[in-house]
């Protein structure tokens, strides 16, 4: 990557995050040395290996699907947790216009 | 301040009290503690209530767990129910954990007396638990000095004598590189050995939850009350043989020890160099067999961590976004809601590692990032698997530099991340990997690291073991 293509305010959509213009510099400054250090990767010739996401021999775990409930002591816990709510329901703003 | 095996010696033949030893952790921590900055919250009244709630269990001779009446700490990223658990972050500021983590739970059930939650870096990003949103927290052995991070608050508990035991997580070295800072013993268990439940997600295939101690047997006694399958996290494994404490075999004798060449990078502390350097001639002189190794694939483990941590983070920290929990931003419309949210609550450190693994993984770049990444950590675990074939462990500094002053790499981003150089193989292969004092250099302690196979912990913490009763 170089500076040219790395468009912070692009990145900072997929991201989710507001960002200063200040925190924009920083990050415009930082992350194409960071970039730049972990393509040192691109040294290792690895056409011969296939990539695996896990390496130990970790295999599917099922169990039933089956509902347990975790209790109203819990059930509370949660709903206090809720940063705003009517009731015990979860408030939240409005999808649609 | 005792072991934690002292201690429990003591307790089971009556000659002190759970209340005794809990009074006195207290009561270090309040003196203190000020100074060091290792706990975010400390929990008195109910620490002492637990503690005469065990000593009755024991003084009616019930069965009680292998950590019963034992004060311990934990890092702030492990969900305890009823507390607050907010990984060093304004986003969790408020966030009052609704269930108890795997952790906890075994923690509860060993006995273990939990005294309260301790500083770490931001959602554990840090190598100096200066990312905080709360503190910092100083090295005990020199509070000039950074602790090390991300689980600084730990380790510095476990190195000012205020818990014998205390539970940390390491993602890239986040348990070892603090204890080799501060002079104690940190172990990263075999990934899935520990269970992740209720650890607040950092990158989820290489977060794994160890102990902190003074001793070698006292992590192993921590690693037994914690270890072992749980329906809750289908990545955690059975552990069949289990290693007790008592049972350490403290000998080297015939053990075949590796040495990388790739052990002493260019730039490292000479003072470092020459410590680790010692050490391995003693395992020598104590029976152990060196075996040296060329594994050039080891320096590549540093910009592959920091390839797959940033992407997985990106990804665990999308949860976060004020809606369910958390800090809710109060503006108008639900998009601008996330993104205010998102951007007052994490931290600077945070937010850069956001960016860059939303970088990755984006269009046009995941195959030449992660996917290549992900190719280069499968040739690293390959040539060690090689390794293996030949050494029973492999062994090497922690950390290439002693502590560092507060604030010294703090607005160098890639200087910060070369402490990890030493320890993130271990993590993205896998391994356990333990850190034992092994002297100082400039008046400031030095680790020495010692990675071992898949699943063979056990035979780690003996060898660790030994060479703990060498040194001292």
């Amino acid at each position: 990557m170089t500076e040219l293509d790395f468009d912070v305010q692009k990145v900072a959509k997929l991201a989710m995050l507001n960002l200063s213009d200040e925190e924009q510099e920083a990050l415009r400054r930082d992350l194409p040395s960071i970039v730049a250090y972990v393509s040192k990767l691109h040294e290792v010739d690895t056409s011969a290996i296939e990539a695996k996401a896990y390496l130990t021999d970790l295999s599917n775990v099922f169990r039933a699907d089956v509902r347990r409930h975790s209790g109203e002591d819990d059930r509370l816990a949660c709903i206090n947790a809720f940063p705003k709510k009517t009731g015990t329901a979860l408030e939240v703003p409005g999808i649609f216009e | 301040m005792k072991t934690a095996m002292e201690m429990r010696e003591a307790l089971m033949r009556g000659e002190i009290t759970s209340e005794e030893l809990v009074r006195e952790s207290l009561k270090k921590i309040h003196a203190e503690d000020e100074k060091i900055g290792a706990f975010v919250e400390v929990y008195d009244d109910e620490a002492l209530a637990a503690a005469r709630e065990i000593d009755a269990r024991i003084a009616r001779g019930d069965e009680v767990g292998r950590l019963a009446g034992i004060p311990v700490a934990i890092k702030d990223n492990m969900c305890h129910k009823g507390h607050k658990t907010c990984a060093g972050s304004k986003m969790l500021i408020d966030y009052v954990a609704a269930y108890d983590s795997t952790l906890v739970h075994r923690l509860k059930s060993a006995g273990a007396i939990i005294v309260g939650r301790t500083n770490m870096d931001e959602f554990a990003m840090g190598s100096s638990t200066e990312t905080s949103y709360f503190q910092k927290t100083r090295n005990p052995i020199d509070t000039t000095k950074v602790p090390g991070g991300s689980s600084g608050g730990a380790v510095a508990a476990v190195a000012a004598g205020f818990v014998p035991i205390a539970f940390g997580s390491d993602t890239g070295g986040s348990i070892r590189q603090p204890a080799a800072l501060c002079g104690v013993v940190g172990l990263k268990p075999t990934y899935g050995r520990v269970s992740r439940f209720g650890l607040i997600a950092m990158a989820s295939s290489l977060d794994q939850i160890g102990p902190i101690a003074t001793t070698v047997a006292d992590c192993a006694l921590a690693l037994e009350a914690i270890e072992g399958r749980d329906e809750q996290d289908a990545t955690s494994l059975d552990v069949t043989e289990k290693h007790p404490a008592e049972l350490l075999s403290h000998s080297v004798q015939g053990i075949r020890i590796g040495v990388p060449k790739q052990a002493f990078i260019d730039g490292m502390d000479e003072g470092v160099k020459t410590k680790v350097q010692e050490a391995i001639e003693a395992l020598k002189n104590a029976g152990a067999t060196i075996v040296d190794l060329d594994l050039p694939l080891l320096e590549y483990g540093l910009p592959v961590y920091y390839i797959l941590q940033p992407a997985e983070a990106s990804s665990n920290l999308g949860r976060f976004d004020g809606m369910r929990y958390g800090t809710r931003a109060h503006v108008d419309g639900i998009w601008e809601s996330y993104l205010t949210a998102r951007g007052d609550g994490f931290g600077r450190e945070v937010k850069r590692r956001i960016m860059l693994g939303s970088y990755i993984l984006s269009a046009g770049y995941y195959d030449a990032y992660y996917k290549k990444a992900l190719a280069v950590k499968t040739a690293i675990n390959e040539s060690l698997n090689d390794a293996f074939l030949h050494v029973d462990v492999i062994v090497m500094p922690t950390s290439p530099m002693v502590a560092w002053n507060l604030g010294e790499k703090f607005d160098d981003p890639i200087a910060m991340y070369l402490a990890d150089i030493y320890t993130t193989f271990a993590n993205i292969c896998g391994l356990p990997g333990i850190s034992v004092p092994c002297g100082l250099s400039q008046n400031l302690p030095v680790g020495l690291q010692f990675v071992s196979p898949r699943m063979e912990d056990g035979k780690l913490l003996d060898i660790a073991a030994a060479y703990e009763a060498i040194r001292s």
